[in-house]
């Protein structure tokens, strides 16, 4: 035992003698990557689903993109626990809303309802980073993007997680044009599905966090399809 | 009648031998003391009116509400103790704002509806779970009109609605979508009149309704109603009209079209 | 902050076939404060290597003075030009001089090597090299550069080819770091000479 100047048997200082500080801090970040494209009359949503904590994997399957019931899905990456209880959270309070209102929401609605349940918890926030996707009132795609306190946007096309610096800019090339002398369109679905799965390959080149499998959800007027792919596991 | 009633219409939280709350039926008979107000729904959007009993020449007639606005999309007309209406109305306007805040989206007129007859029936002791707002009922009936993705919509809510033993075989009732309830019921009209004259009016109005009605039609028809069961003569001061439409909500009619609409009546 | 952020800016380098490209934003800032849009972070050590110093400017200007100092007694002591796999070892030990107080700079470099091969290298400020066989990048945009060069880059690019995918990912990425941008400069290197282009990005 090294001497100690300032010998403590309170508990309070630790041996320097400056104060000991007891902080709690509940969060975590499960790492992994989720994408969302509109189209003109779809909505992909996709994520990894890779689970990890540090430099250990917990595990290769948990979803992190959501079917919700109203027929959108929610992409979530951050903590997964949180994620996890933020879906029950909404699932809910869709059913609520269709016991009252008798009828399903809506995209635009379960967006800004959205936006209220995460900032009730503003100082204490759900630590998760949402995509919604779905199809709006129009039948056109739409991907509204979300902090984990609430602020959101709709865009056309958003990544967000572990690996979202790696994707963003190569999305707003692809699907955004941007330093294409060509306008800017909604993709087809078919080119969507492609972007996405060139963009979760190199993500899981470059990112520990992003691998193991891919899940695309393709949401149409019709009701929503989904997709897995393998991506590298190591 | 009231030998019977004694000792029973003393509280609202006690019921009499036969199974009837008299402090609720006496509310009835508040609104029954209440101005005139008819509605009436038409495929372009719905109309409101309402008789405003202008008691004496010093009287600033345009001070008189009966009909506000609950949101862009829906308004009401009331008839009965205004007072008690007021605590309805804000409630109403709070859970419209709510729901577009919470939704971004216009609130369905069935919705605010609802939500004003649970209000109504948070009376007497609270309960848990709920706070009491008021010691007794509400001495009020509401006509409430809107527009949402179903079309323009007439609800009609009286705290003391017995359908079955006043209004059911009177009215030219479309659809009794829910009835039955004693207490805070709401139910969907195509024209409806409530109020001291209702009971004349909604006779007219069973054989003047029809379903092609036009919102022009509609209005002429609400104030011929109101004209026939009013005491004084109709002017433009002692009636007052609103319309609610797609293209411009709730909307209440300035002098100009009010005129010209009393006019053609003559 | 990181001093390796404190001006910010973005380097990459990639080889395509028989040639080989380096690119460089041209922002010289303060954190978020821009000063100028022509600041030189690639610089010519011969007609076939160049480096760029990607991190701290003030490093930046003082390593590319000490490698061309180094690089000149070079020539005058071998009397022949300087092959990048050497040049290579020389940015490296430079660095590693400074081990426990070392220049905030992370460079990357490009060249062709004496049969004509790409060459190219990046290392660590303390001078740790790799010798990857697509690309290298430096700088505040590393992820994004990561991002779109995992997505654009294929083997075998020819010099034009080589250009356009240069600069698509590092103007898109760029356009993602708000201490890098305000404009490009690329240069591809090819057996008989060497390609120079500025590019007017976003200026904002």
């Amino acid at each position: 035992m090294p001497y100690d100047p300032h010998p403590n048997h309170e508990g309070f200082l630790n041996s320097v003698g400056s104060p000991i500080q007891h902080r709690f801090n509940p969060h975590t970040d499960n790492g992994g990557t989720t994408l969302a494209i509109a189209g003109k009359d779809f909505c992909l949503v996709a994520g990894d689903t890779r689970q990890s904590e540090g430099y250990s994997i917990n595990t290769r399957y948990a979803p992190k993109v959501h079917e919700l019931s109203n027929g959108s899905v929610l992409a979530t990456s951050g903590m997964y626990a949180d994620s996890v209880n933020l879906v029950l959270n909404i699932e809910t309070r869709l059913e609520w809303y269709k016991h009252k209102h008798n009828k399903t929401m809506s995209a635009t609605a379960s967006a800004q309802m959205l936006m209220t349940v995460l900032y009730q918890k503003r100082f204490f926030p759900y630590y998760v980073f949402n995509i919604l996707g779905g199809v709006d009132e129009k039948g056109e795609g739409c991907v509204f993007s979300y902090d984990p306190v609430g602020c959101y946007r709709r865009e056309t096309y958003q990544a967000h997680g572990s690996s979202a610096a790696l994707i963003q800019p190569f999305l707003d090339n692809q699907c955004g044009a941007k330093h294409q002398n060509i306008k800017e369109e909604l993709l087809t679905l078919d080119q969507a599905m492609k972007i996405t799965k060139d963009a979760f390959a190199s993500a899981t080149e470059r990112d520990i966090y992003t691998g193991d499998y891919l899940e695309i959800f393709v949401i149409k007027k019709s009701g929503v399809t989904k997709h897995k792919f393998d991506l590298k596991k190591d | 009648m009231f030998l019977t009633r004694s000792e029973y219409d003393r509280g609202v939280n006690t019921f009499s031998p036969e199974g009837r709350l008299f402090q609720v039926e006496y509310a009835l008979e508040a609104i029954k003391l209440g101005s005139t107000t008819v509605g009436i729904q038409s495929s372009h959007g719905v109309v409101l009116a309402v008789e405003k009993r202008v008691t004496s020449t010093l009287m600033e007639a345009s001070s008189v509400e009966k009909l506000v606005q609950i949101d862009k999309h829906l308004g009401c007309a009331m008839s009965g103790l205004v007072a008690d209406a007021r605590t309805m109305i804000d409630h109403a306007r709070i859970e419209a704002q709510n729901h577009w805040f919470t939704y971004d989206e216009n609130v369905k007129v069935e919705s605010v509806t609802q939500s004003i007859c649970e209000l109504a029936l948070r009376f007497g002791e609270s309960a848990d779970g709920g706070e009491a707002k008021m010691s007794r009922p509400f001495g009020i009936a509401l006509l409430i009109a809107g527009v949402d993705e179903n079309g323009p919509q007439l609800y009609v809510f009286s705290e003391t609605y017995n359908l079955n033993r006043f209004f059911y075989h009177k009215v030219s009732c479309r659809s009794v979508s829910i009835e039955g309830f004693f207490l805070g019921t709401y139910t969907q009209y195509d024209a409806k009149a409530i109020g001291s004259g209702s009971e004349g009016a909604q006779t007219e109005l069973q054989e003047q309704y029809h379903k092609s009605l036009t919102l022009k039609e509609a209005q002429s028809l609400a104030l011929k109603v109101l004209k026939q069961v009013m005491e004084e003569k109709l002017n433009v001061s002692n009636v007052q009209v609103a319309t609610v439409t797609v293209q411009d909500g709730f909307r209440i009619l300035n002098e100009a079209e009010l005129a010209e609409t009393v006019n053609s009546l003559a | 902050m990181s001093i390796m952020s404190y001006n910010g800016g973005a380097i990459v380098a990639m080889k395509g076939k028989n040639c080989v490209a380096i690119a460089s934003d041209r922002r010289f800032g303060v954190q978020a404060l821009t000063l100028t849009h022509d600041f030189q972070k690639v610089f010519e050590i011969n007609d076939k290597i160049y480096i760029g110093l990607g991190g701290l400017a003030t490093d930046v200007q003082t390593l590319s003075e000490t490698f061309r100092y180094r690089v000149n007694m070079y020539n005058l002591k071998e009397e022949r030009e300087i092959q990048p796999k050497t040049f290579a070892h020389l940015v490296s030990s430079t660095l590693y001089e400074k081990r426990f107080g070392p220049y905030y700079c992370e460079p990357v470099i490009a060249g062709l090597e004496k049969d004509g091969s790409p060459f190219i290298c990046s290392t660590d400020l303390i001078g740790c090299t790799t010798f990857p066989n697509d690309f290298v990048v430096t700088g505040t945009a590393e992820q994004q550069l990561y991002g779109m060069c995992e997505s654009l880059w294929e083997p075998n690019l020819e010099p034009e080819d080589l250009f356009e995918i240069i600069s698509q990912a590092l103007l898109n990425a760029v356009d993602r770091d708000a201490v890098s941008g305000w404009g490009a400069i690329v240069h591809v290197i090819t057996e008989d000479k060497v390609i120079t282009r500025t590019l007017r990005g976003r200026m904002d």
